[in-house]
């Protein structure tokens, strides 16, 4: 009995002292399945080009948005977005120039652009943190920093050039601290590409004056992307000289050529050709499905019902991106063979590789064939269109059009580099070319690329007499900011400065 | 206080040498006269007791001299008498106010009468009368501010929501049972509960500190009672479900006729393929396929309930014995149900005087196989214009025989639902077993004490899901390659609490005190493996060993959460008529940077009844007003939210894949939710004790509200403690109860929750945060539709012509015409605006019952108003037009001048400007509003059966229509939706169950 009271009091005294005594220690354990987010060590140069492989990731992450194309390439009047009845509202923007702010595609090129802006900022803030730790004399890494840097103010410098030809007025973000997002004119934009163009040049000229096939990483950004993107620029800037002159540099080289085979060029075996000046890579591996580093759904949501005559397989995508009728039109009426074949999936029209469009045949299915895979260069048991391509962005054929044009403003000939154009698409050459046959020429032969023709319309002025019947106006030119941005960021709705 | 302990042994053992031994008798009858069955006598300061038996008759021997005998019985007011020579009648009376009901309040107990706060019990019995496979499902409807949302998938529990949505994040209330936290109960039967205790206000739930901001549900399982006699009881149900309010869709010639009427001849080619394959006529549009695509999904499907218990209780120790098996099929027509075994188990023992000591344990074992819900969807969309079979397609390549959508000339965004519904083999086999030891230290009798329990809690999951090869159609619902996908996620928590009460009356002053520490940790564990190519056939086959080995995937994941609290509660009670409870917790949790926060409460009453004053009136028979405030803390927002800072990706560099990363320099820190909520109340019985009622009005504000606005510029998000919610409303739940003459009873309830939600600010100079599905806005309530809203239809061109919105956007008669907000001639992203949201203003429920002899009757209804939802499925047009469309739709489609105003006609379906994911027009939200008849039981109870010698003490039978009717607007199949934020898509269909039940006593 004694012992008993004892122990009623000795149990609970011990076991509430036990609760008592469990210190906060108890609760300090770090979280599972979580390595700790460390300060990435900078002192590891070898590793210095991971936040570049961010940048370039960045880009196939977002630009290669498959929304974006459905916007960005059908705004000239030669390409529409080829549905009305899902994501309707993009036929409006480009057929009409009927835009709605409201709209969520809109939204995700303001998006997925600046999101390139700010991963390049971060590039190049991580690099210059490398640098820090770059040994006197090490000129090895004195070099790859400063190519690195280049790499990632070129990909910056052509994501504002897709801003501002679609947006305007657009801000520029210096840094990833900015607070003021106030937006800057046209022109302010324009000069800030083209002065970043040159600093990339000079920043490259010592480490890659080559093409990208030609570089370490392969594919990698050189001094002579950075060259055309300031070319481009120049162009629209109407700044002939400047156009010329950067133009001349890459021509000079005597690096880039024109792949023989246009049919290819777009396809597989034409991935990373000597034509080529940037191209956003993919892989699946090999693999039919499971691991791809790719760009999602950009091929397949312009992939039309295809079927393979030797092997009966079908495939398919979502049946987006067709040409207007009027422009294939004017193709045929051109004489185009070579272009058209590539350019144009026509239903119930095999393609070269022997695959058959089983669209209905009614008028305005033209599809994108500059987006299509032959069942014969896919990935064998893959399904999904176009998985294993690379996008193509900036390529040689446009470097001759646009120095055809310089040459031509600056009142030389543009005979020349016109002519390696025309050959390969096997027409005839013109001599004494003039700039509107140049310009009809840049709508052939970079017809859904980059809306180069839309560009090329508003900076020659021609987008009213083009554009006007389907309801364009000067007050057209740009987008409106979408919504979502305008009640985000109350600094858009002033003034650009 | 050893001076103190020392007298009381001297006392007890006194007492035992002078006890005197004599035999007491009585019959106890309620206030009609009736026999009190089953009530407890207990001999004040003794362990002797009994129970009375059917007749109401009780005989106690070794009654010392001038004993008290308490009499209690659940639903009466306990009564003390003294003991008396000869047969002593006692009559109690109803306890219709439940005053002397014990009510748990979270580390101890309290009398229903000392409650400062909105406290709600209900029964276990209550539960039963609902065939349901989660306990919470029962409980719609019973508890004003309490909203449940069931989910049709059989073994799937409801949402439940207490007073609002405080939170962008979770809301769902913390479940605590027997000791253990968890997030739901489904787990639970039905019959495993003895009942289940609602804290609805902060004062109540602050002793939980950093769980409970959400509110708390306390459950504990069934427990026996002392000195009874072995109660074997066997309770169950078999019933079938069928699918109500079946949503009607076009059939095929109301189908073409849309199709035809939106664009002449663009969609002729799928009526031909249909009229060439299944005959019809194109001239009259009219088809020999014409599926009904629901009807094919549909099935009649059972429900089975048995429980078996067996309590009893000695003078030393009470035990609770209980198995519980019940069947359910889903009314998809396919093979998927939900089984479940419950074994459950609890012993009290007195081992001591001074030490008790308990186990309680429920083991689980569940079996889900899940219907593929994509089939709803699909079935919605699919036209009727193609046949579920085919037999005459090439049953090599087609081997399931299936019609395809293929063979009408469509293929992508169309699909067979049934061959979706029927290609879909996934199972969930959880085990779980909830165990719970204490033991609990008498330091000074009846004053002090300490009890110390452990609960435990292990629960596996293992799922099975495999995909085989089929083929539907060519392009489209075809499957080269089986995939099978194993998953195994295991709990594993345990919680040892310690907790020290005290009570103690000096004169009128009566204190309850309490302290306690709390441990617990919490493991979780998750790994998965898909393997394609993996044999198919049999289930023996289903091992990753057997796919193909390189394409095996692994996502092996964990968590471990550990958290420590110190809590404290005091209560004072003044002569019954005033009320004070305060209570205090410290709450640690390893889940933050911010490591500890503070929860404090505290509560008042004021009885005025048992004033002086109020003596001579007799208006009311109880009269108490309740004021409370209290401070909790919500920890269920993401840990990791905000932390990452580098983001790892590769880079495609010729045939080299380099890894990389980028990094984003923002990031926040992210602290507690933290809500405030003022509680004023009040109870009241008046009428001679026959209208009771409870009104409570409560301000609830939740400040630091975790929101993930993005990044300027960007789609990135970054949590942050930016936003305030406020929900506030009024509880009213009123309760008549009477009987006339000897036989015949009944009752009324009624009960009903207003709310008012509203988000009051978010980040600094933003007004709108929009996410996947909803927005927030300032002002407006949580998850509210974002779009233009529809005014009215075009009637003319000439209105048209007029209309520069018309003009420029090329409108025609037919379409939506949106209001132009700023009222600037152009609809665009400034025009949209708040189109309401799926939280509900108002809940209501309604109960009638009554008894005439053996007969007993109840009724009880539902209904909500006030809410909106989003009729996803009807919006879902944007991505195929030629979807097929609701019956509604085509019947009040505007066709024509003054045909419509609110409808559009079938071409506008077509066009973007109506349909289109951006613009989100009004027309697709609807009204979730409905009202319910909840559940109708007429059940008729047998007594004291005599077989042979053997009396059986009752049997009761009973036929139970769960939710025979509902009324709702919305075109819908029911507007309670799986989906928080009110989406109506993969809805699984609602279903009445009508059961045939039993109840023996043995």
């Amino acid at each position: 009995m004694k012992l008993n009271k004892f122990l009623a009091y000795l149990i609970p005294a011990t076991v509430f002292t036990l609760g008592m005594a469990s210190c906060s220690d108890f609760i300090d354990i770090d979280p599972e399945n979580q390595q700790d987010v460390e300060a990435v060590d900078y002192t590891k140069t070898a590793q210095m080009y991971e936040p570049v492989v961010g940048a370039y990731s960045s880009v196939r992450a977002n630009a290669a948005h498959w929304a974006n194309s459905l916007l960005l390439f059908s705004r000239d009047g030669d390409m529409w977005s080829g549905r009305t009845d899902d994501q309707g509202a993009a036929a409006e923007f480009g057929r009409f120039y009927n835009y709605n702010n409201g709209f969520w595609a809109l939204n995700n090129v303001w998006v997925t652009f600046y999101t390139i802006v700010r991963n390049c900022n971060a590039t190049l803030e991580a690099l210059d943190n490398y640098k820090a730790h770059i040994a006197a004399g090490d000129n090895q890494n004195a070099a790859n920093y400063s190519q690195y840097c280049g790499e990632a103010r070129t990909i910056r410098a052509w994501a504002y050039y897709q801003l501002v030809n679609n947006f305007g007025p657009v801000v520029i973000l210096e840094n990833n601290n900015q607070t003021d997002f106030t937006r800057t004119k046209v022109e302010g934009v324009l000069n800030y590409i083209l002065s970043e163009c040159e600093t990339a040049m000079a920043e490259m000229e010592g480490t890659s004056k080559c093409r990208p096939n030609q570089m370490p990483h392969k594919g990698a950004v050189t001094y002579y992307t950075a060259a055309m993107v300031a070319a481009q620029t120049a162009l629209i800037q109407q700044n002939w000289a400047k156009a010329e002159q950067y133009s001349d540099a890459i021509i000079n080289s005597k690096l880039f050529s024109l792949y023989p085979d246009f049919y290819n060029l777009f396809k597989i075996p034409g991935k990373l050709c000597d034509e080529s000046l940037f191209e956003i890579q993919v892989t699946d591996f090999g693999n039919p499905s499971g691991d791809y580093v790719g760009v999602d759904q950009w091929f397949n949501f312009a992939g039309c019902s295809m079927k393979n005559d030797a092997s009966g397989k079908t495939f398919g995508g979502w049946g987006f991106m067709k040409y207007e009728d009027s422009f294939v039109e004017w193709a045929k009426n051109r004489g185009e063979t070579v272009r058209f074949e590539t350019s144009f999936i026509i239903p119930g029209v095999p393609t070269a590789s022997g695959d058959v469009c089983t669209a209905a045949a009614n008028a305005g299915n033209n599809y994108n064939g500059k987006g299509y895979l032959p069942y014969d260069q896919m990935t064998a048991g893959t399904t999904s269109w176009g998985r294993n391509n690379n996008v193509r962005v900036l390529r040689y054929a446009e470097v001759l059009l646009i120095n055809a044009e310089a040459k031509v403003r600056n009142g030389k000939s543009g005979d020349a580099p016109f002519k390696e154009v025309r050959t390969r698409a096997k027409m005839a050459p013109i001599t004494g070319v003039t700039v509107d046959q140049i310009l009809d020429e840049r709508r052939m032969e970079l017809c859904s690329e980059w809306c180069a023709r839309y560009i090329d319309l508003v900076r020659t002025g021609k987008a009213a007499s083009v554009l006007g019947a389907k309801g364009w106006t000067a007050e057209k030119t740009y987008w409106p900011l979408p919504s979502t941005q305008i009640e985000n960021i109350p600094d858009l709705q002033k003034d650009p400065k | 206080m050893e001076k103190r302990f020392l007298t009381f042994l001297l006392a007890g053992a006194l007492a035992t040498v002078g006890m005197q031994a004599r035999t007491v008798k009585g019959t106890v009858v309620d206030k009609v006269n009736q026999p009190v069955i089953g009530a407890s006598v207990h001999v004040n300061g003794t362990n002797i007791g009994t129970m009375t038996d059917v007749d109401g008759n009780f005989t106690i021997s070794n009654v010392p001299d001038n004993a008290v005998l308490t009499l209690s019985y659940v639903g009466m007011v306990s009564k003390t008498v003294k003991a008396a020579d000869g047969q002593m009648k006692i009559e109690m009376a109803d306890d219709v106010q439940n005053l002397e009901e014990v009510v748990v309040i979270g580390y101890g107990a309290a009398k229903a009468k000392d409650l400062t706060a909105p406290i709600e019990v209900v029964k276990g019995e209550k539960l039963i009368a609902t065939p349901s496979s989660s306990p919470m499902t029962a409980l719609q409807g019973k508890v004003a501010g309490v909203n449940i949302v069931n989910s049709g998938t059989p073994g799937d529990g409801p949402t439940v929501t207490i007073r609002g949505l405080g939170s962008f994040g979770n809301t769902t209330p913390l479940y605590v049972v027997d000791g253990m936290f968890y997030d739901n109960i489904n787990f639970l039967n039905n019959a495993d509960i003895q009942d289940l205790t609602i804290m609805k206000d902060a004062s109540a739930a602050a002793i939980y500190g950093v769980r409970a901001a959400n509110g708390v549900v306390i459950i504990t399982t069934k427990k026996g009672a002392k000195n009874q006699d072995a109660k074997v009881s066997y309770n169950g149900y078999v019933g079938f479900q069928k699918a109500t309010n079946v949503l009607k869709m076009c059939n095929s010639h109301e189908y073409a006729t849309m199709l035809t009427e939106a664009d002449a001849s663009a969609y002729n080619y799928m009526f031909e393929n249909s009229i060439k394959n299944w005959g019809g006529d194109m001239g009259k549009l009219t088809f020999g396929a014409d599926t009904d695509w629901y009807k094919e999904l549909l099935r009649n499907a059972m429900i089975t309930n048995h429980s078996l218990s067996v309590t009893g209780g000695t003078q030393k120790a009470a035990y609770a014995v209980g198995m519980s098996y019940l069947a359910q099929d889903g009314v998809m027509d396919v093979e998927n149900y939900y089984r479940r075994l419950n074994f459950r188990a609890s012993l009290d023992f007195d081992a001591t005087s001074w030490l008790k000591l308990g186990f309680n344990g429920v083991f689980s074992n569940g079996d889900q196989r899940l219907p593929n819900n994509a089939a709803w969807q699909q079935a919605f969309n699919a036209p009727s214009i193609y046949p579920v079979y085919d037999n005459t397609r090439d049953s090599k390549v087609y081997t399931g025989g299936y019609a395809s959508p293929e063979q009408i000339g469509v293929t992508n965004n169309f699909y067979n639902p049934v061959a979706t519904a029927r290609y879909y083999d996934s199972k969930n086999n959880t085990y779980q077993v909830l165990s719970n030891f204490y033991a609990q230290f008498q330091i000074l009798p009846d004053r002090l004490n300490l009890r110390t329990s452990y609960a435990y809690d292990y629960a596996n999951t293992k799922g099975t899901s495999f995909t085989p090869t089929y083929c539907v159609g060519a392009v489209n619902q075809h499957n080269d390659q089986t995939s099978l996908t194993k998953s195994e996620s295991t709990y594993n928590k345990w919680v040892w609490d310690n907790v020290l009460t005290y009570t103690q009356a000096f004169g009128q002053h009566h204190i309850n005190a309490m302290a306690g520490i709390s441990m617990r940790n919490e493991r979780y564990a998750y790994l998965s493996a898909t393997a394609k190519n993996v044999p198919e056939g049999k289930d023996a086959y289903k091992y990753l060993s057997l796919g193909s080995k390189d394409g095996v995937t692994v996502t092996d994941d964990g968590s471990r959460y550990r958290g420590l609290s110190y809590f404290a509660r005091l209560g004072y009670n003044y002569a019954d008529r005033y009320m004070l409870t305060a209570t205090f917790r410290a709450d640690g949790s390893s889940k933050y940077n911010e490591k500890w926060g503070y929860f404090p409460s505290i509560g008042a009453a004021w009885v005025l009844s048992n004033e002086e004053f109020m003596a001579d009136q007799n208006a009311f028979d109880y009269l108490k007003l309740r004021a409370s405030w209290g401070k909790l803390g919500n920890d269920k927002i993401a840990a990791s939210a905000g932390f990452a800072s580098t983001t790892a990706n590769r880079g495609v560099f010729g045939s080299n894949v380099l890894d990389g990363y980028t990094y984003e320099s923002n990031f926040s820190w992210l602290g507690w939710e933290v809500v405030n909520e003022t509680n004023v109340g009040l109870n009241f019985a008046t009428l001679r004790n026959r209208l009771t009622g409870d009104i409570d009005w409560y301000y609830r504000k939740t400040e630091n509200a975790v929101i993930s606005p993005t990044i300027p510029m960007q789609n990135t998000t970054i949590a942050g403690n930016y936003a305030v919610i406020l929900n506030t409303g009024v509880d009213l739940s009123l309760n008549w109860a009477d009987k006339i003459g000897k036989d015949f009873s009944y009752n009324v309830g009624f009960n009903v929750g207003y709310l008012h939600n509203e988000v009051k600010s978010l980040k600094d100079g933003l007004n709108i945060i929009k996410g996947g599905k909803t927005v927030q806005k300032v002002g407006e309530k949580m998850n509210s539709y974002y779009g233009y809203k529809v005014v009215g239809i075009y009637q003319t061109d000439a209105e048209c012509a007029a209309d520069p919105v018309a003009v420029a956007n090329k409108l025609v008669p037919g379409d939506f015409k949106y209001e132009d907000v700023n009222g600037d001639g152009v609809i665009d992203g400034a025009d949209k605006q708040c189109l309401g949201s799926y939280v509900p203003d108002v809940t209501y429920g309604f109960n009638l019952g009554f008894q005439w002899k053996g007969l007993d009757f109840n009724i009880s209804c539902y209904g909500q108003a006030g809410g909106e939802l989003w009729n996803r499925k009807r919006a879902l047009r944007y991505a195929a037009s030629n979807y097929n469309f609701d019956q509604a739709q085509y019947e009040n489609r505007w066709h024509g001048a003054g045909t419509s105003n609110t409808d559009p006609s079938a071409a506008a379906l077509f066009k973007s400007w109506n349909v289109s994911d951006s613009n989100n027009a009004s027309y697709f939200v609807e009204s979730s509003d409905y009202f319910r008849i909840q559940n109708i039981t007429l059940g008729y109870s047998f007594r004291n059966i005599k077989i042979g010698n053997y009396t059986l003490p009752g049997i009761r039978l009973s036929a139970t229509a769960d939710r025979p009717f509902t009324t709702f607007k919305a075109h819908s199949f029911t507007p309670e939706l799986a989906d928080a934020e009110g989406w109506d898509t993969q809805t699984y269909p609602l279903t009445a169950t009508y059961t045939f039940g039993v109840q023996i006593d043995f």
